[in-house]
C-alpha cells in the first residue's frame, strides 16, 4: 500500500522528533538535578544568564543553569533535523519540488537564528 | 532582572508543566493556553519570558505526538511542510511584534485569544462527534492561497502569544482545504514544532526564554504529555474539556482586570 522509501522517511522523521524531544529533556533533568544538588535553599535569578557564545564553556563547568538551557536549545533545534531529514527524504524520492519548499522552510527558520544573534 | 526561585516553586513549574502537557494530550487543548495564564497570575513571571517558555514547553508536547502521528501515516508531511512556508514567517513576524508591545496589551491580546480558542472548545465538545470514522479516506487538497494566509496568521499568533495555533489550523485544514478532521489534527501537531522553533530563538536571544523557568516546565510537559497519551487512548470525555474551557474564560477576564488595575507593571 504504501512505498518502501515513504515507509522509512516516516519512521526516519518520528525517530528525530521521538529521540530529540527525548534527549533534550533529559539533559533539562540533569540539569535540574544539578540545581538541587548545588543550590542553596534559594538560588539566583531564574534569568537568562548568557548567549549562543557563552554557553558552552559554562556547560563544560558544569554551570546549572547552562546544562538547563544547553537541553532548551537541543529542545529547539530537533524540529530543524525534522526539516533536514524530510527534504533529505524528498529528494531520494525525486520529488523536486518539495525539495525546495523544504530549503525554503529551513532558510526562513536559519534566518531567523541569525536576526536573533544580531 | 529575573525571578527568585525556591526548590519548591521549581517542582511546583514541574507539576505546572505536567498538568499542562496532561491537560494537552487527553483534550487537545494546547499546553500553551494553561502554560502562560499560570506562569503569569500565579508564578509571577513577566509575560513575555511567560510566552518565551511556554513556546520552548509547545515543541515538547508538539514533537512527542507528532512522532507516533507521522508513523501513523496521519499527518500530511507534503501539506504541513509547504503551510509551514507561511507559518514560520508569521512566527518570526509576531515574535517581533510582541517584542514592541506592553506587558498590558500582550495580556490583552492573550485573553482575547484565551477566550476565542475556550469557545470554541466548548462548542466543538457539546456537538455530536460525527467526525472520526476510523480510517483516512482519499482527499485532495483545496484552496492552498487561503490555507497559506490562514498558516500565516496561525504562526504570527503562536509567535506572539506563545500557542501552537492548532485553534486557527485544524478548522482551516478541515473545513477550508478539505482535509479529513484526523489528518488536519496531525499535520497541525507536526507543523507546531518547526513553527515555535522560529521564534523560540529569537525570545532566547533577547534574554526572554529563563532557563530555570523552562526547563522544569519543559521537562514537566514532556511527562505529562506521554502520561496522559497512555492514560487515555480513547475521545477525550467531555466534562474535561467544558472544564477547561471555564477555566480559560476565567484566565481571560483575570488577565484583561490585571491589565486595567496595573497588574502586569511591576
Amino acid at each position: 500500500m504504501h512505498d518502501l522509501t515513504e515507509e522509512k522517511a516516516r519512521s526516519a522523521i518520528a525517530a528525530i522528533l521521538r529521540y530529540g524531544s527525548l534527549i533534550s529533556t533529559l539533559v533539562m533533568a540533569l540539569g535540574l538535578i544539578l540545581v538541587f544538588l548545588r543550590a542553596p535553599a534559594s538560588f539566583g535569578p531564574g534569568g537568562h544568564l548568557g548567549s549562543f557564545r557563552t554557553l558552552f564553556p559554562r556547560v563544560i563547568r558544569l554551570d546549572v543553569a547552562a546544562v538547563a538551557e544547553l537541553g532548551i536549545l537541543l529542545l529547539l533545534v530537533t524540529p530543524i533535523l525534522r526539516i533536514i531529514v524530510a527534504g533529505v527524504a524528498f529528494g531520494l524520492e525525486r520529488d523536486y519540488k518539495y525539495v525546495f519548499i523544504s530549503l525554503g522552510v529551513l532558510a526562513v527558520v536559519l534566518g531567523s537564528i541569525r536576526l536573533a544573534m544580531f | 532582572m529575573g525571578v527568585e526561585l525556591t526548590w519548591l516553586q521549581l517542582c511546583g513549574l514541574v507539576v505546572l508543566g505536567a498538568v499542562a502537557g496532561g491537560v494537552g494530550s487527553l483534550t487537545g487543548i494546547g499546553g500553551g493556553l494553561i502554560l502562560t495564564p499560570v506562569l503569569t497570575l500565579l508564578f509571577g513571571v513577566p509575560i513575555h519570558q511567560a510566552i518565551g517558555t511556554s513556546l520552548c514547553c509547545v515543541i515538547a508536547t508538539s514533537s512527542g505526538a507528532a512522532a507516533s502521528y507521522v508513523e501513523h501515516y496521519l499527518s500530511d508531511i507534503r501539506l504541513g511542510m509547504t503551510l509551514e512556508l507561511t507559518t514560520t514567517l508569521g512566527a518570526v513576524t509576531g515574535s517581533l511584534v510582541a517584542a514592541r508591545l506592553s506587558r498590558e496589551a500582550l495580556a490583552m491580546l492573550f485573553a482575547a485569544f484565551l477566550t476565542y480558542a475556550g469557545s470554541t472548545m466548548a462548542r466543538r465538545s457539546l456537538q455530536a462527534e460525527a467526525v472520526d470514522p476510523g480510517g483516512v479516506e482519499p482527499y485532495e487538497v483545496k484552496r492552498l492561497p487561503l490555507g497559506l494566509c490562514g498558516s500565516g496568521a496561525a504562526g504570527m499568533l503562536s509567535g506572539m502569544l506563545g500557542v501552537g495555533g492548532g485553534v486557527i489550523k485544524v478548522p482551516l485544514m478541515y473545513l477550508g482545504m478539505g482535509v479529513p478532521f484526523k489528518v488536519a489534527t496531525a499535520t497541525s501537531n507536526l507543523m507546531i514544532g518547526v513553527t515555535a522553533a522560529a521564534s523560540a530563538f529569537i525570545y532566547y536571544a533577547r534574554g526572554d526564554v529563563w532557563p530555570l523557568i523552562t526547563a522544569p516546565a519543559a521537562v514537566g510537559v514532556y511527562l505529562g504529555a506521554a502520561l496522559g497519551a497512555r492514560l487515555l487512548r480513547r475521545t477525550p470525555s467531555r466534562w474535561l474539556i467544558v472544564l477547561f474551557s471555564f477555566i480559560m474564560f476565567y484566565f481571560a477576564v483575570i488577565m484583561i482586570w490585571k491589565s486595567f488595575h496595573g497588574g502586569f507593571a511591576r
